[in-house]
């Protein structure tokens, strides 16, 4: 038997400098991360081949149910206070200052404008589970057009004054089965104040050229 | 590094009975790491991933145009999307026939291939400069598809449809409202399509 048999060492690999790298990335990608905007109904979009993101720009988003409700959510809390004012004045909703400051965090919403100040009145959570009757789109009565055009507006003096970067892109969010009479209105409405290029979302599919080059 | 230095003594000090012996505790980080890493890939996933595709459109405005442009009936086709994800289609104006298919990739791309390929043999391409380039070239199909909605389609129809159209290289395609003359022919195939061109055109522009 050799004399020198050698000691079984079991090799420990220092964890720590991995440990530090991996907590460093974490917190990155923690702090980068933007929280997703709460939505107040679940929209399964259709798929389509198209790659492009969403642009970083920020977006002005029209989100239509299956049911054809519609709701509109913008960015940027500055822009949202100025709408709210010019619309106040422009379609007096009696409107408090209070309510004004919490309409610039309330994220989607979905009423008439006669409706707004009792819904703005609610509670947070309240907010997201009572039911809506979407924003009025008919002809006779279109309240889509004002906002988003008032909306777009107030975007544009934020950019004059270097508070946002970009106007808005303005996108829609529709259910694979919301029937096209809502849409049609929706995309008549953004033609009338003159929006004729927009986005709509969709979830990715494999393009067909591509997968038979492969 | 990660080791816990449990003596307090100096080195070099005398150890002393029944005190508890110098070597390290070593704490083991790999399950940290692995936690580490699992949430690292949960938010690159969520951040990263999770960014929606859009699909840009281009409506045609509303101001009605003075100079049309030149196309012949017999460049166009028809899609009407009617209802249960079927979608119609029909041939230039006079004579039309309507016809059916499905948004397979056998169904409606068969038919726009078809459709392409043979104005592309009869008309020839145009060479207009691609956008953003003005040295480069590009060749257009003069091939135009008019796509009309019914009440009944739902919104995954459009957007398959506008899918098809990137797919087949369509290059000239527009979303327009549909006529009641076309509601009627959907109705009613045999009857005909009872129209006139300008009143296509009409449509087409919104005048």
């Amino acid at each position: 038997m050799p004399k020198n048999k050698p000691t079984r060492h079991i090799p420990t690999v220092d964890m720590t400098a991995m440990c530090d790298v991996a907590f460093l990335l974490l917190t990155f990608f923690m702090l980068t991360a933007k929280a997703k905007p709460q939505e107040p109904v679940s929209v399964d979009t259709p798929s389509s081949i198209s790659e492009t993101k969403l642009p970083e720009a920020g977006t002005l988003t029209i989100l239509i149910d299956s049911e054809g409700k519609v709701y509109l959510d913008m960015a940027g809390q500055h822009t949202r206070l100025s709408l709210i004012k010019d619309m106040n004045e422009q379609y007096p909703m009696g409107l408090t200052e209070e309510e004004q400051l919490k309409f610039t965090i309330a994220g989607a919403f979905g009423v008439p404008r006669n409706q707004l100040k009792s819904w703005l009145d609610l509670e947070g959570s309240e907010r997201a589970s009572v039911k809506v009757p979407g924003v009025p789109t008919d002809s006779v009565n279109n309240e889509l057009g004002p906002w988003i055009h008032n909306a777009r507006l107030a975007q544009f003096r934020m950019k004059q004054e270097g508070k946002v970067p970009d106007e808005y892109v303005i996108v829609l969010k529709a259910d694979q089965n919301t029937p096209y009479p809502a849409i049609q209105k929706v995309i008549n409405t953004l033609i009338d104040i003159n929006v004729n290029k927009f986005n709509l979302i969709t979830s990715q599919e494999a393009d067909p050229n591509k997968t038979n080059a492969l | 590094m990660a080791d816990i230095q449990t003596s307090e003594r100096r080195a070099g000090q005398p150890s002393r009975r029944g005190s508890p012996s110098r070597s390290a505790t070593r704490v083991d980080l790999t399950p940290m790491v692995d936690l580490g890493f699992l949430l690292i890939t949960f938010f690159m996933l969520t951040t990263i991933l999770s960014k929606p595709q859009v699909m840009p459109v281009v409506m045609p405005d509303k101001t009605p145009i003075d100079d049309p442009p030149a196309i012949t009936h017999r460049q166009v086709l028809t899609l009407l999307l009617g209802a249960n994800d079927k979608v119609y289609w029909y041939e230039g104006i006079t004579d039309a026939q309507l016809d059916s298919t499905t948004y397979d990739a056998d169904g409606l791309r068969r038919v726009l291939l078809e459709k392409k390929a043979r104005i592309d043999r009869e008309f020839g391409k145009v060479s207009r400069s691609a956008p953003g380039s003005p040295e480069q070239k590009k060749a257009i199909s003069k091939f135009t598809v008019l796509i009309k909605a019914t009440p009944e389609a739902r919104y995954k129809n459009i957007v398959d449809v506008f899918d098809e159209m990137k797919i087949c290289g369509v290059d000239h395609y527009v979303m327009i409202d549909i006529s009641p003359q076309e509601e009627a022919f959907i109705r009613n195939p045999a009857g005909g399509l009872q129209f006139n061109e300008a009143e296509q055109v009409a449509a087409a522009y919104r005048k």
